[in-house]
């Protein structure tokens, strides 16, 4: 098998002659787990319908698991769970019977693992999907998915609905995934502090572009805001590569740049600026800066 | 062991480990030889990655901070003393310069700092000299 | 498959209750002449009227057609088996069987009553026996080929009036077997409209987005 599990290339979607996704391209090797952010209507749920053979692409390929999206095998289509928005499980059904159609569907089913899973989230086995609370219809959508065994899970904002503990609950169900090695995970969420605790890679999808592709670490590392300071007013010209974002209050110009380095810091001496404070930055930050609409994206260094 | 990940900081979440584990150690409540908890369970005890958690033990490893003994887990090395005096030092040395930069703001000068770091010091029984 | 086809009967049970429920008011029909008289040409009489209605009835499998696929939109069913390992093909293999299943429901039976009255009150000709083969063959036909346009209807429209013009449809079809009569020109004529209907139903099905 390929080392990449999942594989997205060139990929372009119109809806309604609205441009939602101008190219993207990213790769997910086996074993990682990438998170991918986005503000509500970027697109990211409509890449993982793309993924799963939803949707059909405007332009470009996508693949899971070495097979084209849009003729994935029932086999692979096994190998993958999924929690989709708004978790589409049938709703009229009684929640035996939903569990008992995936069982039998399932090309490989673990009881042990799905019944702690029913027990550690105390779900009623005798009732309508319709009459389970959001949070409850999550945890059933999880559970579902998890029983499998699969090989790449793909999580479209799994948390929603959930309160707190349940949503703790679900961390650490991820993390015991994470724990049987190989494993791969790609998940949208909106709770950035869940993100930043067990993503690897991050992609951060603004105005139809993945502005963002790389390591949690090397995100942090490399994007970095500054705080200038000038004696009078900051320099109009002041032109560094890769800048993100930039602010001027006064005699104070805030910038958010990728790839700081000495060449940079020696381009911004020759203005003479009176101090630089190096101002720290979460993973929301970052978001933040990354998805305003004038942001550019950062480009691998 | 008690550690807190920092969602706000810019720093990453394996360094942060390591950062509050040589804490830790400097400090005193970590001594030679003892246990760390293993990558799987802290993984599960913090709600972080295992291979966030496993990369700062290899990196402490590689810097010679922790041992680990194949079978058993993870150790905490012997620590020469001037290691762990350096990382006391510099723990102490960036309270200091928020002290510094108070001072600077309140308009104290460094005489007055002096006299005030002196009572202090005096308060708490801190030896005048190494030894 | 076996699965699916039993989430599908189970889900459409109601249809099955009306076809057994048909099956018995026409059999019943057929059989009453026979209680008032015990000339065979009353007999068959009473399979005539029988049979003229049971074309009638056919139509109705338009509405299972519809039905089902309405339900699948509706509740979002296949957009829930694509995420188990299941291909659409084998969904819609398993809708069209369950649609069978409920046509040879209601016409099995009748086929059997017919041929144990005609064999009691009828002479041997053997013209009869080839007179029963394209009757039913055509029954069945006719019912699947208004099968094939509920299906259709029911997927490709969201709202009733479209669904409306299927039926307008069903009608047409009806009254022409019904004005024409049953031959073997008729059979080819159905046969290359269910291929031509089960092909473009294939086609819908598997690609749209769900």
């Amino acid at each position: 098998m390929d080392e990449n599990v999942i594989k997205v290339e060139n990929l372009v979607k119109y809806f309604d002659g609205r441009c939602v996704l101008d190219g993207i391209n990213f790769d997910v090797p086996q074993g990682c787990i990438y998170g991918l952010l986005g503000r509500n209507g970027a697109g990211k749920t409509t890449i993982i319908r793309i993924l799963l053979g939803l949707e059909p692409a405007t332009r470009g390929e996508t693949s899971l698991l070495g097979r084209k999206s849009t003729r994935l095998p029932a086999k692979i289509r096994g190998q993958i769970g999924c929690v989709a928005e708004g978790h589409n499980l049938i709703q009229n059904y009684k929640v035996s019977r939903l569990i008992k159609l995936c069982k039998d569907l399932s090309l490989n089913w673990n009881d042990g693992a799905f019944d702690h899973l029913m027990e550690t989230f105390r779900l009623p086995r005798d009732r309508r999907v319709r009459d389970l609370s959001m949070g409850m219809r999550a945890q059933l959508n999880l559970s579902l998915a998890m029983a499998i065994d699969p090989e790449l899970l793909i999580l479209d904002d799994p948390t929603l609905g959930l309160d707190t503990v349940a949503r703790r609950q679900f961390l650490e169900l991820a993390i015991d995934i994470i724990q049987q090695q190989g494993r791969t995970i790609l998940f949208c969420s909106h709770i950035l502090s869940d993100v930043e605790r067990i993503a690897e890679r991050i992609g951060i999808l603004a105005a139809g572009k993945l502005v963002v592709d790389c390591s949690l670490e090397e995100l942090k590392t490399r994007v970095k805001k500054l705080r200038i300071i000038f004696p009078e007013y900051p320099p109009e010209d002041l032109y560094l590569t890769e800048i993100i974002n930039r602010q001027i209050q006064g005699r104070e110009m805030a910038i958010t740049v990728a790839n700081w380095n000495r060449q940079k810091q020696a381009i911004l001496e020759t203005f003479k600026p009176s101090s630089c404070t190096e101002v720290p930055m979460s993973l929301e930050d970052i978001f933040i800066e990354c998805t305003r609409p004038d942001s550019e994206p950062i480009e691998a260094a | 062991m008690q550690i807190r990940i920092d969602n706000a900081s810019n720093r990453p979440v394996y360094q942060q480990i390591i950062d509050q584990i040589k804490r830790d150690i400097a400090l005193g409540r970590l001594i030679k030889d003892d246990k760390l908890p293993t990558v799987r369970v802290l993984a599960a005890q913090l709600a972080i990655n295992p291979n966030t958690i496993a990369k700062a033990y290899r990196q402490m490893e590689g810097e010679g901070i922790i041992v680990t003994r194949p079978g058993a887990g993870a150790f905490v090395a012997n620590l020469d003393s001037s290691l762990s005096r350096t990382v006391r030092k510099k723990l102490l040395t960036d309270v200091l310069e928020r002290i510094a930069v108070e001072a600077y703001h309140m308009q104290i000068d460094r005489q007055t700092l002096l006299e005030l770091f002196n009572n202090a010091a005096e308060k708490f029984n801190v030896p005048a000299r190494k030894g | 498959m076996l699965t699916l086809i039993k989430r599908e009967i189970r889900d459409h049970v109601v249809y099955f209750f009306a076809a057994v429920i048909f099956s018995s008011i026409l059999i019943s029909i057929s059989l009453t002449p026979i209680s008032e008289s015990r000339q065979h040409y009353r007999a068959v009489y009473g399979l005539g009227v029988a049979l003229t209605i049971t074309a009638i009835v056919i139509s109705g499998f338009f509405a299972m057609g519809v039905g089902q696929m309405y339900t699948d939109k509706n509740r979002k069913i296949s957009a829930f088996l694509s995420t188990l390992p299941v291909s659409r093909s084998r969904i819609l293999i398993a809708r069209i069987v369950t649609g069978t299943l409920a046509i040879l429901t209601l016409i099995v039976p009748q086929l059997i009553v017919t041929i144990i009255l005609l064999r009691l009150y009828a002479p041997p000709v053997p013209v009869y026996s080839g007179f029963i083969a394209e009757v039913f063959a055509g029954i069945f036909l006719t019912a699947f080929a208004c099968y094939c346009i509920g299906l259709q209807a029911g997927w490709s429209s969201s709202s009733i009036v479209p669904a409306m013009g299927g039926f307008g449809l069903t009608c047409i079809l009806v009254s022409l077997i019904l004005i024409k009569g049953f031959g073997l020109h008729i059979i080819v004529i159905l046969i290359l409209f269910i291929i031509a209907s089960l092909i473009r139903i294939r086609h819908l099905f598997t690609s749209t987005p769900l």
